[in-house]
């Protein structure tokens, strides 16, 4: 692929694409002084390494990076060369303006066709990875040339394509991501990890594509899995542990118990207590009085 | 129509079985919880999602098989791991997480008391191996270690009593899980003067002693109507893991030995008498007054091979670790027994009976140029087992075992059991798809309801159908191999240590 920058606001090309904030290729012989420092920025960052290997800084800590991999920089993560020296060899990348509705979905602008579910589901795992660099994924290189090849060429059809291949893009990282460290082989230890995951974002609704997505599993075989393995579907999984977390916060004073449902991921103190009640025969109110704390 | 209901809170895992009376199972349900590993050495479990994912558990096994077919619940008996602590404060709230047994934070406070007079003397109280899995090291390590939280104590329980108390509003803990606690003195059946002093605690902090089959209170109201069970149901407090299984194995006297493989592993006999060992190598846990379960536990049981089958297995289907499994073990078969002078120590996770050394790692000897595949896999199985052999042999230093039962998924694998029948070289009896633990609890259940004159009435109903008897030339190769896998073990001390330290 040849040399080129394409700059929202700068490039005509980018007209009918107000969420591409910046599509560029570099093939780089000579290495130049502050020729990449590091950088913050709102979009979503995606570089291919084609050739060479290049060290690079994703929020102070250090990634090499060899032909095939990618590097995936979060909104408002830090990211560029540790010496702000690009090194020798060849790249691509696309800078992704986001939407931020504050609910954690990245990938609602108009230009995306994924459905609501399916673009939730990406938007968790990748707001949840923290795994900078993924290694071996040539499909992102050729995916990036194509969006470019349709951009530059603009044939009939192009903007339905490009902003396609972009989803593609999101797709492929997304699955590539949740396999990384899953071979098909360790359940249990997947099973911990979407358990940690689950805990640490207890107030979000979660639904059984996210847990499975998160999981890297499609949700047949992730919904037979989780049952074999726990003896519960994932959603009733997922209630013991709001209602296990709200019985510790019960027994503390000082948090209401409309605060308990919602930070357990309940939609409502309604819905809270009927599930509570039906599970231990108490209400919430009930089991805070009769087992309160009081030092 | 009656039926009795036993709930296993194990390692993993809660079990709840529904049985009519006649000890046919009705029903099932399983519900896991995790344990959370924060620090290398520690192993925890949250007490109010083991409660919660048991409650749900027996809720669901209700709706499902007990409730829509008209059956009475006449009584539920509980069974339980060993060696959990949880520390409640005076209004009965955990401080922190459940600690397990498999927890070993409290390496230093158990070699200090092992290295001293007082710890003979505590050992040969209280049966329990002076080891970190014990509740009495656990406990003084609180005492150590985390000040606040032993100064807000009000109680140490077993993670049963945490769960008994929801439901009935009592601190009670059975003689067999206090026997395991390492603070009950088995002979006396009290808590043990030294044992509590060395914990720095008093018999008042731990819930009250009652035999294995005490009709505990009514069930709160709440627990009733949620579960849709009558105000009579009786609760009855049950016993240990470890003594369940053996009697459900049908195992009264002398003569006989229990295997139990799952993740880890055990070989168990019961007697009338406590096993004295100078090496301090076994447990003595009660079951009743008169009934003493001794044994020894491995650490390195099905948990290894399932080790091996992620790192070596063929996983064609996703995650269907059972499949990569089978698909392993044809190919052992294929080696002939003892793996052509190849042998495996499984201490991955260091290691309990019979060496009892934390630091002990595993080990593939006598690797040449022809072994290949079947050859690793056979002996991986093979080591496993010599560890559970080496373990039989000693107790069989005390004891004569003439038949073996066998029970635990790993144990339970055809190729396994055979196995077990060529190295000990003893007829085994096995009960396929059956949890002995639980049938362990119905036989307690039932016994409590009169069903059964007692205990010895009670196990002679066990039938033991499958029998896998010893091949005399496996066995012969066998214990070729044997003898250098035993010396091994303990040869390399020196070497595992040091490893150890760079590890």
């Amino acid at each position: 692929m040849h040399q080129f920058v394409f700059q929202q606001g700068l490039s005509g090309e980018l007209q009918l694409f107000p969420h591409i904030i910046e599509l560029g290729a570099k093939k780089n012989q000579a290495i130049h002084l502050n020729s990449f420092p590091q950088s913050v920025s709102e979009c979503i960052r995606i570089y291919y390494v084609n050739e060479g290997k290049f060290e690079w800084s994703v929020n102070d800590e250090s990634f090499i990076l060899y032909p095939g991999d990618v590097s995936l920089i979060k909104p408002n993560e830090k990211f560029g060369s540790g010496k702000g020296v690009l090194e020798i060899g060849s790249i691509s990348w696309i800078h992704i303006k986001i939407q931020n509705h504050g609910n954690n979905e990245l990938l609602s602008g108009r230009w995306s066709s994924l459905s609501e579910t399916e673009s939730q589901a990406i938007s968790k795992v990748l707001l949840m990875n923290n795994m900078p660099v993924l290694s071996k994924l040539p499909e992102v290189g050729r995916i990036l040339r194509y969006i470019h090849d349709e951009i530059f060429n603009q044939e009939i059809g192009f903007s339905t394509r490009a902003n396609q291949l972009i989803d593609e893009l999101f797709i492929i990282i997304t699955r590539h991501l949740t396999k990384q460290n899953n071979r098909g082989r360790d359940f249990p230890k997947v099973f911990m990890q979407l358990e940690q995951a689950l805990r640490q974002n207890l107030s979000q609704q979660w639904t059984v594509e996210e847990m499975a997505a998160i999981a890297g599993m499609g949700t047949t075989l992730f919904n037979e899995k989780v049952k074999s393995y726990t003896g519960f579907t994932p959603l009733n999984y997922l209630i013991n542990i709001r209602i296990s977390e709200a019985i510790k916060l019960l027994k503390k004073i000082d948090v209401s118990i409309t605060d308990i449902a919602l930070d357990t991921g309940f939609y409502s103190s309604q819905h809270f207590s009927t599930t509570f009640k039906k599970l231990t025969g108490y209400t919430p109110s009930q089991f805070r009085k009769n087992n309160l704390s009081y030092d | 129509m009656k039926c009795i209901i036993t709930i296993e809170l194990g390692t993993n895992a809660v079990r709840v079985f529904a049985f009519d009376l006649h000890g046919n199972v009705i029903g099932s349900q399983r519900g896991y919880y995790p344990t959370f590993h924060t620090e290398p050495d520690y192993s925890e479990q949250d007490p109010d999602q083991m409660f919660i994912t048991m409650l749900y558990s027996l809720k669901n096994l209700l709706n499902e098989h007990i409730h829509p077919k008209k059956y009475k619940v006449a009584s539920i008996c509980f069974s339980a791991s060993m060696h959990s602590v949880l520390a409640v404060d005076k209004n009965g709230n955990p401080l922190g997480n459940a600690i397990t047994w498999s927890d070993n934070r409290a390496k230093k406070e158990a070699d200090k008391l092992k290295s001293s007079a007082l710890g003979k003397t505590i050992y040969t109280a209280t049966g329990t191996p002076l080891h970190p899995m014990s509740p009495l090291m656990k406990i003084a390590w609180i005492k150590n270690k985390d000040k606040e939280r032993f100064r807000q104590t009000s109680k140490f329980l077993s993670i049963k009593s945490y769960i008994i108390k929801q439901l009935t509003d009592e601190y009670i803990i059975d003689y067999s899980i206090a026997s395991a606690t390492g603070l009950l003195n088995i002979h006396k059946m009290k808590w043990d003067a030294d044992a509590l002093k060395f914990a720095g605690i008093t018999a008042a902090m731990l819930p009250d002693l009652v035999p294995v089959f005490t009709r505990l209170g009514k069930l709160k109201k709440a627990y009733q109507s949620s579960l849709g069970l009558p105000a009579d149901t009786k609760i009855i407090v049950g016993s240990s893991d470890g003594c369940m299984a053996i009697l459900g194995d049908g195992v009264k006297g002398e003569g006989k030995a229990t295997i139990t493989i799952e993740d880890s592993g055990a070989v168990r006999v019961m007697g009338d008498k406590v096993l004295k060992d100078d090496k301090q190598r076994f447990f003595n846990y009660l079951l009743t007054e008169d009934r003493y379960v001794s044994g020894g536990p491995t650490n390195n049981g099905g948990v290894i091979f399932e080790w091996f089958t992620r790192q070596f297995g063929d996983f064609k289907n996703p995650f269907d670790i059972e499949y990569s499994m089978q698909e392993l073990i044809a190919e052992a078969s294929k080696a002939p027994a003892g793996s052509e002078g190849l042998l495996f120590l499984p201490y991955l996770l260091g290691e309990r009976a019979p060496i009892w050394n934390a630091n002990a790692k595993g080990v593939y000897f006598g690797l040449n140029i022809k072994h290949d595949k079947r050859h690793l896999i056979r002996a991986t199985i093979e080591g496993i087992l010599y560890e559970i052999y080496s373990i039989g042999k000693t107790l069989e230093e005390h004891r004569g075992i003439k038949l073996l039962s066998v029970n635990g998924s790993f144990a339970n694998i055809p190729f396994c059991t055979q196995m077990i029948a060529d190295i000990f070289n003893k007829p085994v009896q096995l009960r396929q798809n059956f949890h002995s633990v639980s049938y362990g609890a119905f036989l307690v259940a039932a016994t409590e309801m009169g069903i059964y004159k007692n205990l010895d009435e009670a196990t002679k109903t066990v039938v033991l159908p499958d029998e896998y008897l010893p091949v005399k030339p496996n066995h012969t190769a066998y214990m070729k191999y044997f003898k250098i896998f035993e010396r091994l073990s303990t040869k390399l001390a020196p070497e595992f240590e040091e490893i150890a330290n760079l590890q």
